[in-house]
């Protein structure tokens, strides 16, 4: 009598699912659409929505759902569709039952009104209009934290909501390899001397950057028919539902980042595409974690969109697009400016090595707020001062400093991690497919990306949430989370040559 | 305490409507098409959820401990709240889920066919539409007439026969003044897209559109959603040969500042929404007609009109201008129809829905009975069924009733717009000098803010002393039109 309780558990998870994707478009709506009045309105119906989502999910009737199939799934192959959804949905529901649905509501409200509170407060600069919603966050997620057992760091138990199952002290060793290998690798380059990019910024319209944008996603495989590209302040992925993929980006007049912003969101947006539609509608029909989502943004936006041979086949397109600005700028000096290492103020504009350090410095100061070693008010002076030590640069206001990221008013503490953590995978994704595509750049300098993409739906996309991050790294690459590919691909891109 | 844990539940309802109402509008304006199957599901499910939890048990006990309230609104909270609970109780969430669904499919199939003018891409979609209205009126077998349940999703308190009643009179006087008036044709374009929407900014933000609250959008077939309060959706449908776009704008804004006007108090309860679509569209035909279309807002408007589009209005007066906007023309399309015709083409339609209902029609048939019925009202041959039975979308959404509130609606508009004459004076001097915040006070005074807190029929007779009475209407078409 398996089958009836496995369609019966279907049936609850599909409906789980679609309440979960309401809350995904309230959630890009209010992004992208919304007018500002609507914020109060919103806060309550997401509320409301997520929140009963989580009750649905916690129902005690899932729970017996699941130890009725306890048989189904150990008698059924550990890679079968079957065990897989038992296994994972268990997992998701021991996790869930363990936080009451009040207080899902509650961090899902307080994270909408941050978040509306987050944009004026960047926008003037003005860190105390925002610090007391940051502490009712932090508030929620001690809350959050104390109903789950006592783990070996508290910050465990952020992290694991982005990358089920890694431990912070895994994070760490691997931080602490970048802290050791890259600050010398951008000492190298500042000594290198400067590299020209005042070509990169300029006069660029921005409706002539979406034209450009878009040519390189169709070629990636973006379609009308199932996807949208929408400007935002801050840009995101959003699949609202199966068919129905969305990018957001920021069309900057000044400069050409849009462009590299598109092809990040395209990357996160292509993982979602390419999961196996049968996984549609249950827990298992999306990416696996934050830091696998995030090696295949990194993926497509610098391991792709970053290469010469990307840009041999769309450098002369870009130059007739923008002739002014670029007719004059051979490709060589192209190519380096926007692969320039330079410390700098903001993450989402960092250079691949840069980048990192944006992240560490974070992922410390996460640690130390959830940990109470930080209080919030003096968010603002730590930033600074570790931005003045990682990088040496100096923060001249919050707007460019603590207040430049939407994350921590969002409620999302744990999830920067993820961006380091998925460079580092990405390296060793890129690794094991150019093993089987050999000539992968005749392909970018052809304008052809079918392959590529294809090897990765193959091999990564479909599997969907089936098995755990370290197991889906596992089967794609053959080995474990590792930064040793990854620092020494940074070296041979990014290091000065030898005269 | 009951009253709290009912307003709670009430929340909760509130939150599945608007979050209900971002899913459409977005399917509407945003949505990729291959999202429309997805969609079709996700709102299904909300809608069952809804249901089930709206249609419980613990709803109806709650509602009978509050049987005896002193304060007006709290009572009308009840009474409104048990109405819909026991036509949601009769309804089993199945069904609601599977109208929802219908519906979802039904406008992405209908997107497609409209632009194709291919009907029998449509007709299964329709078939199950009508399969499902009759299971629906299935519940309702004590009313008087199976057509009766359909309307009472949108207006309570008005029957078919009413409606017949009124429609009967009004069918043959629309026919006399449709003979009668002479055929002025409509200044023709080309009118930009850039300048319809920048003439539409200019007369929303007159009228009282801000964009904290409101946003305006591109849309097949315009409309206006509320996903909460404080944030009111407009959309267009802009085409270059003719300014109907700014007409249907001044419409949907009229949805709208109803639904804005509601006393913030209603918020998240049932009383938050216009107390039927016949009111809603007593207040659209307001703006769009008794004020859009009105001697006193080209005075205003006529000049930045002139300023937006010189190749089709620099040469053209105001008063022919305004008596273009005015003139009697028999068309093939109900949103761009004059005042006198639109009654016909809103008959037209309440007729063929309640021989659909009855089997008297089939769906097939359909597109032949709607071309032989424009002939006999309007004297126009239907050249393909994109400008006929495919034009509008409420069938295919399963709108099934809602089509006589639009000429209810007109009914009503005049019966209020003259109480608002009576207290506030020459209003066309207010609006010739692009002045419409007195009128909109008026409304939202005695209309807007009370939400649902009156039936139709009881806030009609609150406001002008009467019941609904289409005699103001004739006396108003005869006057401006024979």
């Amino acid at each position: 009598m398996t089958r009836p309780a496995l369609e019966r558990l279907k049936q609850r998870l599909a409906e789980v699912n679609d309440l979960t994707k309401a809350t995904a478009l309230l959630f890009w709506d209010q992004r992208v659409m919304m007018p500002p009045g609507g914020a109060p309105a919103r806060a309550e119906a997401l509320a409301t929505v997520s929140r009963l989502a989580q009750e649905r999910f916690v129902d005690a009737e899932t729970g017996r759902l699941l130890e009725e199939l306890r048989p189904l799934e150990e008698g059924s192959a550990y890679d079968s569709f079957e065990a897989s959804l038992i296994r994972v949905t268990r997992r998701d529901y021991e996790k869930a039952t363990r936080v009451p649905p009040d207080l899902v509501g509650e961090l899902r409200r307080a994270s909408v009104l941050a978040l509306a509170a987050w944009e004026p407060a960047k926008q003037e600069s003005n860190f105390e209009a925002l610090r007391p919603y940051l502490e009712k966050n932090l508030e929620l997620r001690h809350r959050y934290v104390e109903c789950f057992d006592r783990p070996e760091e508290t910050y465990d138990v952020l992290l694991d909501d982005y990358e089920p199952n890694m431990k912070t002290a895994e994070v760490r060793a691997i931080f602490d390899r970048l802290k050791e290998e890259l600050p010398p690798l951008i000492q190298e380059v500042a000594e290198a001397g400067e590299i020209d990019t005042s070509f990169l910024e300029g006069d660029f319209d921005p409706d002539k950057q979406r034209e450009f944008g878009l040519e390189i996603l169709r070629r990636f495989g973006y379609t009308e028919d199932e996807w949208r590209l929408d400007p935002t302040p801050h840009a995101f992925m959003n699949t609202p539902g199966y068919g129905d993929i969305r990018l957001t980006t920021t069309f900057r007049p000044s400069d050409l980042s849009s462009v590299f912003t598109n092809m990040h969101e395209f990357g996160h947006g292509l993982y979602e595409w390419g999961v196996d539609p049968a996984l549609a509608r249950t827990p298992l029909g999306s990416g696996v974690s934050l830091g696998l989502h995030e090696s295949q943004s990194r993926t497509w936006e610098n391991l792709v969109g970053r290469s010469r041979s990307f840009w041999r086949f769309f450098y002369p397109r870009l130059q007739e697009v923008f002739p002014e600005q670029l007719g004059s700028v051979d490709e060589e000096a192209f190519y380096r400016a926007i692969n320039r290492v330079q410390p700098s103020l903001i993450r989402i504009d960092a250079d691949e090595v840069t980048y990192n350090m944006h992240i560490i410095l974070r992922f410390e100061l996460e640690q130390e707020l959830i940990e109470g070693r930080l209080a919030v008010k003096d968010l603002p002076d730590a930033w600074n001062a570790l931005m003045h030590r990682y990088l040496g640069v100096e923060v001249p206001d919050d707007a460019r400093g603590v207040l430049q990221d939407m994350h921590w008013a969002a409620g999302g503490l744990g999830y920067f991690p993820t961006y380091a953590l998925g460079n580092v995978i990405s390296v060793q994704i890129w690794q094991r497919l150019l093993e089987d595509l050999a000539d992968v750049d005749e392909r970018f300098e052809r304008g052809e990306f079918d392959d590529v993409r294809e090897w990765l739906r193959e091999h990564l996309y479909v599997l969907g949430r089936k098995f755990t991050p370290q197991e889906t790294i596992e089967r794609v690459t053959g080995g474990r989370i590792d930064a040793a590919p990854y620092v020494a691909y940074l070296r041979e891109k990014l290091a000065p040559q030898p005269a | 305490v009951t009253a709290e844990r009912l307003r709670a539940v009430l929340g909760e309802i509130a939150d599945f409507e608007h979050t209900e109402q971002v899913l459409d509008w977005d399917s509407r304006v945003s949505m990729p098409p291959g999202g429309a199957d997805a969609r079709a599901t996700i709102s299904a499910t909300l809608t069952r959820l809804h249901h089930e939890r709206f249609a419980a048990d613990e709803v109806g006990e709650m509602l009978n401990e509050l049987a005896s309230l002193e304060d007006e609104d709290d009572a009308a909270l009840v009474r409104v709240t048990r109405r819909e609970w026991e036509r949601a109780r009769r309804i089993p969430t199945e069904l609601a889920g599977e109208i929802a669904h219908a519906g979802g499919v039904g406008v992405a199939a209908w997107d497609k066919a409209k632009v194709s003018s291919d009907f029998d891409s449509l007709r299964p979609y329709l078939e199950r539409q009508i399969e499902l209205k009759r299971r629906y009126v299935d519940y309702f077998a004590d009313m008087d007439e199976p057509y009766d349940a359909l309307m009472d999703q949108y207006d309570e308190g008005i029957t078919t026969r009413l409606t017949a009643d009124v429609f009967a009179r009004l069918k043959p006087a629309l026919l006399e003044l449709v003979e009668r008036t002479d055929r002025r044709e409509e200044v023709r374009g080309p009118y930009p897209a850039a300048g319809q929407y920048e003439a539409a900014y200019l007369v929303l933000d007159a009228f009282g559109f801000d964009r904290t609250n409101w946003r305006l959008d591109e849309t097949m077939h315009p409309f206006c959603a509320k996903p909460g309060f404080g944030d009111i959706r407009l959309t267009t449908h802009t085409g270059e040969d003719s300014l109907s776009s700014l007409f249907s704008t001044m419409h949907e804004f009229g949805h709208g500042v109803y639904e804005f006007g509601i006393d913030q108090s209603f918020a998240r309860t049932p009383l938050g929404r216009g107390t039927s679509s016949s009111l809603h569209e007593s207040q659209s035909r307001t703006w769009e007609n008794l004020v859009g279309r009105s001697a006193g807002f080209w005075r205003w408007f006529y000049p930045q009109a002139q300023r937006l589009f010189p190749e089709a209005l620099g040469g053209v007066d105001e008063a022919d201008f305004v008596a273009g906007v005015n003139a009697v023309r028999p068309g093939l399309i109900r949103g761009d129809a004059d005042e006198v015709t639109y009654g016909l083409h809103i008959i037209l339609r309440f007729e063929l829905e309640r021989e659909l209902l009855a089997g008297t029609v089939e769906v097939r048939d359909l597109p032949e009975a709607w071309n032989r019925r424009m002939k006999e009202y309007l004297g126009v041959e239907v050249p393909d069924d994109a400008h006929g039975v495919l034009q509008d979308m409420h069938w295919a959404a399963g709108d099934f009733g809602y089509f006589p509130t639009y000429q209810l609606g007109n009914v009503v508009s005049v019966q209020i717009w003259q109480q608002a004459l009576a207290d506030l004076g020459e209003v066309d001097e207010h609006f010739a000098r692009g002045e419409f915040g007195p009128l909109r006070e008026w409304l939202t005074e005695h209309v807007y803010r009370h939400g649902s807190k009156y039936p139709p029929r009881e806030l009609v007779r609150r406001i002008t002393g009467s019941d609904l009475d289409p005699e103001p209407y004739l006396q108003y078409l005869r006057t401006k039109f024979a």
